[in-house]
């Protein structure tokens, strides 16, 4: 029982300090980011198109596939089910709105944080193991602004941006299951599905989306900042940061949908 | 001998329980080739990231150009480093960055020259440690020591005042070795900087350095100029010079001591 209690209370204590650590580097990116409305420099230009092409262009195929794959599985599946109703005609408000609510969103990200989160974690930690990051704070330049604000900033644009494509492909495969396999008539299913839709629906996919970008990428910066010693703990920064980053982003999109659906007035 | 640029006085640092610098009072004169030698885990790594405020001293104060860097806030610390390059062990170039775009960094970021001119500052600061023409090379296409040349024209980018390298002659071939040497020489008498070498190198230490520091077990041992040390009485810097197991420093331990060692739990 004691022993239980003790590995409980030090879970606690770790993932709660880990949260700390966390929100430490949250705050001093966001003051960076409030300092380059009034000193533009301070964003390091380069880096950060750098890594909004890599973060948004390079993603978008892979992005595209997920979700079209996704909106025909959504298709399929709603389709088999909608039938006992005699309601197969509803499969396009239903793929609709279940993409741009929450599928888009959750299925960008979690693509995103697996080829992006580790990709960032691995390379600030390859950078912490050879001194790179070092150099930078020895050349007075905050390894915090040169390199985790141009990506979070990145990420923060672009992900939103992929979300978009991901709703819509979906949406797109969706369509093509629903007119081909289903045999639904095209007008209707489009029509179904614009009915369906509300901008609410839209935004607050969107709204999420932008809290996952910043959280994925803060927790593989903050993991890639942490790294010390070898390509061991490499690593494990970039397992880690995949793992706390998909946890955390079905965790907080739990919490987002029932505040914003629940707690706030509609 | 020059004013003092680097002060360190009664420097003391503990990590945990283990005290890794114990004490240590150092002065480097302004212009000249100050070499800290000791031989491994003597702790003159660690001395060396306190001079760049990598680390915070548990007591003592490092006075660098005028100020006492102990306790100094990130602010004042990174106005201090715009003062001083350093050449990492592993020169610690950025991987994503071509050669002049590395050279290019510090000036990027501490001054407001335009492109145009911070081109023509790379190609003279390349120029210098001689690599004219690899600005478009990837650090991955060029050798070792040409990576270690081309962290030292990034060391000297804002022409500062200090320069540190931490093992210039690491990895490196005996010639590649004697070439770096030779810069350090020549940036020091060219540009008067002041540098601070931190080597285990006799051979690379009694060609450069006009005042050599021995640091055993976090304390200084004898501090002299080449002559001076190669005569020393002690017994500890006459084996680190001969480079020989046996002697002052125990690598065999009594069959006494090794006994109690092993059933000591």
């Amino acid at each position: 029982m004691k022993e239980t209690c003790g590995r409980i209370g030090r879970a606690t204590f770790f993932v709660m300090a880990g949260v700390a650590r966390l929100w430490k580097l949250g705050l001093v990116v966001g003051r960076f980011f409030l300092t380059s409305f009034v000193r533009p420099r301070i964003v390091p230009r380069e880096s950060f198109f750098r890594q909004m092409v890599l973060m948004g262009i390079d993603s978008t195929a892979i992005v595209s596939l997920v979700g079209a794959s996704v909106g025909m599985v959504l298709a399929l599946q709603a389709a088999y089910s909608l039938k006992t109703f005699g309601a197969v005609m509803y499969t396009g408000s239903l793929v609709g709105v279940a993409m741009a609510r929450e599928l888009g969103p959750l299925i960008a990200a979690i693509v995103i944080c697996g080829r992006i989160g580790a990709r960032m974690a691995a390379e600030i930690g390859t950078m912490m193991v050879q001194e790179e990051v070092d150099a930078l704070t020895t050349m007075a330049i905050n390894p915090v602004r040169y390199l985790v604000l141009p990506r979070v900033m990145a990420l923060a644009i672009m992900l939103p941006c992929l979300t978009v494509i991901a709703d819509i492909m979906g949406m797109i495969g969706g369509y093509l299951i629903g007119i081909t396999g289903l045999g639904i008539n095209s007008y209707v299913y489009i029509s179904k599905t614009v009915d369906a839709l509300v901008l609410k629906d839209l935004y607050t996919g969107l709204v999420k989306s932008f809290i996952f970008s910043v959280l994925i990428a803060l927790v593989s910066c903050h993991q890639g900042l942490s790294v010390s010693g070898g390509a061991d703990a490499v690593g494990k920064a970039t397992t880690q940061a995949v793992v706390i980053s998909i946890v955390l982003i079905i965790v907080v999109d739990c919490l987002a949908t029932a505040v914003i659906y629940y707690a706030l007035p509609t | 001998m020059a004013d003092p640029i680097i002060e360190i006085k009664e420097l003391v640092k503990r990590f945990g329980d283990r005290t890794v610098l114990d004490g240590v009072n150092v002065v480097i004169p302004e212009g000249k080739i100050t070499v800290i030698m000791g031989g491994s885990g003597c702790g003159k790594s660690t001395l060396l990231r306190h001079l760049i405020g990598l680390h915070q001293p548990t007591s003592g104060e490092v006075w660098v150009d005028g100020r006492d860097i102990a306790g100094l806030d990130e602010k004042g610390m990174n106005e201090v480093r715009k003062k001083f390059g350093m050449l990492f062990q592993g020169s610690a170039l950025f991987n994503s960055m071509t050669v002049g775009e590395n050279v290019a960094v510090p000036l990027k970021e501490h001054t407001d020259l335009s492109p145009e001119i911070i081109k023509i500052i790379v190609r003279v600061k390349l120029e210098l440690v001689g690599l004219t023409g690899f600005e478009d090379f990837m650090p991955h296409e060029i050798s070792g020591g040409m990576k270690k040349r081309v962290a030292l024209a990034r060391a000297i980018a804002l022409d500062p005042k200090i320069v540190f390298y931490d093992e210039p002659g690491a990895g490196l071939d005996p010639i590649t070795a004697s070439m770096i040497d030779r810069l350090i020489l020549d940036l020091s008498k060219k540009l008067s900087i002041t540098s601070v070498v931190v080597t285990h190198e006799m051979k690379s230490a009694f060609r450069i350095a006009d005042q050599i520091i021995i640091l055993q077990k976090g304390k200084v041992l004898q501090v002299g100029n080449a002559e001076e040390i190669k005569n020393s009485r002690n017994a500890y810097v006459q084996q680190f010079i001969q480079g020989e197991p046996e002697g002052a420093i125990p690598f065999k331990q009594t069959s006494e001591a090794y006994l109690k060692g092993l059933l000591d739990t």
